[in-house]
């Protein structure tokens, strides 16, 4: 009797085994883009269990080469100093950056094939909220450094949070802790980056599978073209064991392998360029993900602030709140939007839907665009420009998109 | 009463128990207020430069030249990050009202050094902008425009509010006080 036998026969894995490892996975490249994800999710937290072995919460001074720096930023500083110690923070911080743009191209896929249908719904507020979650882990791993850009970051974090109208100071209070920044802020953001947001994204992730097993991948369309009408309730696909474990196996290696060659050739967050915390602000943008808040917070202009109700509805509100608040509920509602009502169990083609791949693509330029307006001192563009190329772009994509799927379209 | 409806009751109650005994804790969230945010910039505090190799010694008016500002703190006072302020020394027949003139000495005007939209340090430069004449003050981060000879009014961007000024005057050493309170609350307000 081999180990595996015996597993096999005290744990009752026959029934397992006939259960769910011949589910089938639909072979298409886009439906890796998940497993991308959660592989990042996977690397994300073996690094981060390397980094809170030596990752001192405080701001409290200590002494370093240079006189008394804070705590978190001199063991950030050490960490880096240790074997391959500077690989794995990279690591952490690349991953980071992979996860959510592997999250962002499988909610774009999900999209254009309009697999968000009845009954996938939930699941896709689940990977909404993932989105949301694994973004929000990021920010609230901005700080930990405790370095000139960390510190910047949160601040206008804690800027947006107080413009909030009427509960804005409540707001940012109890969320950072006090005033920004302060010696409670760093322990309360290592709560949340290293306790509460993996625990979340954890849990989010489960359900978002679970419903995923329960439910069925879609398929290719074509995969359901091909066969009889009598067994369209059925998904096509590679066994889960063991053919896509294999894949998954190596394709989670090719992440590893990504991940690594990143961080071993372009530096990510260098701490010790940076600095620690100084009262001068250094020129910065926050990253590719929140760009387009950025661009939009530089775009409203401050005579649009308003006194309403015995409060303030600022630029920085609208800027950051209002408006990627209406753009997010957008997202959020898509599939109560979309008019199709019949569900769905197979992707469909991006062009069946002459609307659905115009404002897609409307929603994709308007992001581009108001990251563009991050970018407008450095083009030489003033900010008259930057909104009617923001305004624009979106609605000639919006008829070129339409007008091609009219002719493409089935 | 039945069982059945002694144990639904014994569970709403417990659930408001649980809840309203949550809540003492979460308010504990908020943070304590910390002994710098206490330590407010008075009038009569003379004022130290924040950062170089001066940092710490009194800002004179004589230390800096014309259409040069310096980041600096009321002395003893640094550990709070709202008392930083740029003091700027202008032509003194450039500043206009709204500009308190009356908290100016010989050209040298501060302003509170937090940007009014998110909160960042703001920069007086040389640096064309926008189009924006020399001097003004800009933030590096979402690109607000101030003018220090109109009393930090904004001349461009997005900062809501002008910077507040803070009325100072010269001592018989030539040092820079502040005469009293900032002229607005300073940083982002909701």
């Amino acid at each position: 009797m081999t180990i595996a036998d015996w597993v096999t026969d005290r744990l009752g894995l026959e029934r397992l085994r006939a259960k769910y490892l011949g589910k089938p996975f639909p072979e298409h490249p886009t439906f890796f883009l998940g497993e991308i994800a959660l592989f990042c999710f996977v690397i994300l937290v073996g690094t981060g269990m390397y980094l809170a072995l030596f990752y001192e919460p405080s701001a409290g001074p200590v002494t370093g080469g240079a006189g008394p720096m804070p705590a978190a930023y001199a063991s950030i500083i050490a960490i880096d100093s240790h074997p391959f110690g500077a690989l794995v923070r990279r690591m952490h911080h690349w991953a980071a950056q992979l996860m959510i743009a592997s999250i962002t191209l499988h909610l774009l896929r999900i999209y254009f094939t309009a697999s968000y249908r009845k009954p996938r719904e939930v699941n896709w507020l689940l990977g909404l909220a993932l989105l949301g979650a694994t973004i929000g882990t990021s920010f609230a791993g901005y700080l930990l450094p405790y370095d000139q850009f960390a510190v910047t970051a949160t601040a206008i974090g804690y800027g947006i949070a107080r413009s909030i109208p009427w509960i804005g100071p409540v707001v940012a209070d109890y969320g950072f802790a006090g005033q920004f920044p302060s010696a409670s802020s760093v322990p309360r953001f290592f709560a949340y980056h290293v306790v509460w947001a993996p625990l979340a994204l954890s849990g989010l992730i489960a359900l978002h599978l679970v419903i995923l097993l329960k439910q069925k991948h879609t398929e290719p369309a074509a995969a359901r073209a091909a066969r009889a009408p009598a067994d369209a309730h059925l998904i096509e696909g590679v066994p889960l064991w063991p053919q896509q474990a294999s894949l998954m196996a190596v394709l989670m290696l090719i992440v590893i392998a990504v991940t690594a060659l990143l961080s071993a050739f372009l530096p990510v967050h260098p701490t010790e360029l940076y600095g620690p915390p100084s009262p001068i602000t250094p020129e910065v943008k926050p990253d590719w993900y929140l760009l387009w808040v950025y661009g939009a917070l530089r775009l409203i202009p401050g005579d649009l602030s308003v006194r309403f109700l015995g409060t303030t509805i600022g630029s920085e509100a609208i800027g950051a709140m209002f408006i990627p608040g209406l753009l997010g509920l957008a997202i959020v509602l898509v599939p109560w939007l979309d008019r199709g009502t019949s569900s769905l169990h197979y992707a469909e083609s991006a062009t069946a839907s002459p609307k659905r791949l115009a404002f897609g693509l409307a929603a994709v330029t308007l992001f581009l665009a108001l990251s563009l307006a991050g970018f407008g001192g450095e083009l030489g563009l003033g900010v008259p420009v930057l909104w009617a190329i923001t305004l624009a772009t979106p609605l000639v994509v919006y008829g070129a998109g339409y007008a091609l799927a009219k002719r493409v379209g089935p | 009463m039945d069982r059945r409806k002694f144990a639904d009751l014994s569970l709403k109650a417990g659930v408001v128990a649980a809840v309203a005994s949550a809540i003492p804790g979460v308010m504990t969230l908020r943070g304590k207020a910390r002994v710098a945010a206490t330590k407010a910039v008075e009038a009569g505090d003379r004022l130290v430069f924040a950062l170089g190799q001066n940092a710490g010694q009194p800002v004179t008016r004589g230390g800096f030249s014309q259409n040069e500002a310096v980041l600096a703190y009321p002395e003893n006072k640094t550990d709070n990050h709202e008392n930083l302020v740029l003091v700027c020394k202008l032509n003194p027949t450039a500043l206009t009202a709204p500009t308190d003139l009356a908290g100016t000495a010989e050209g040298v005007v501060a302003y509170s050094a937090i940007c009014t939209h998110l909160g960042c340090t703001v920069r007086f430069t040389e640096e064309p902008m926008d189009a924006a004449p020399f001097p003004h003050i800009h933030c590096p981060c979402h690109a607000a425009l101030f003018d220090p000879q109109k009393g930090g009014m904004v001349m461009g961007g997005p900062a809501p509010r002008p910077l507040p000024q803070l009325p100072v005057h010269l001592n018989d050493k030539g040092e820079v006080v502040v005469s009293g309170p900032f002229s607005a609350p300073v940083g982002v307000q909701a």
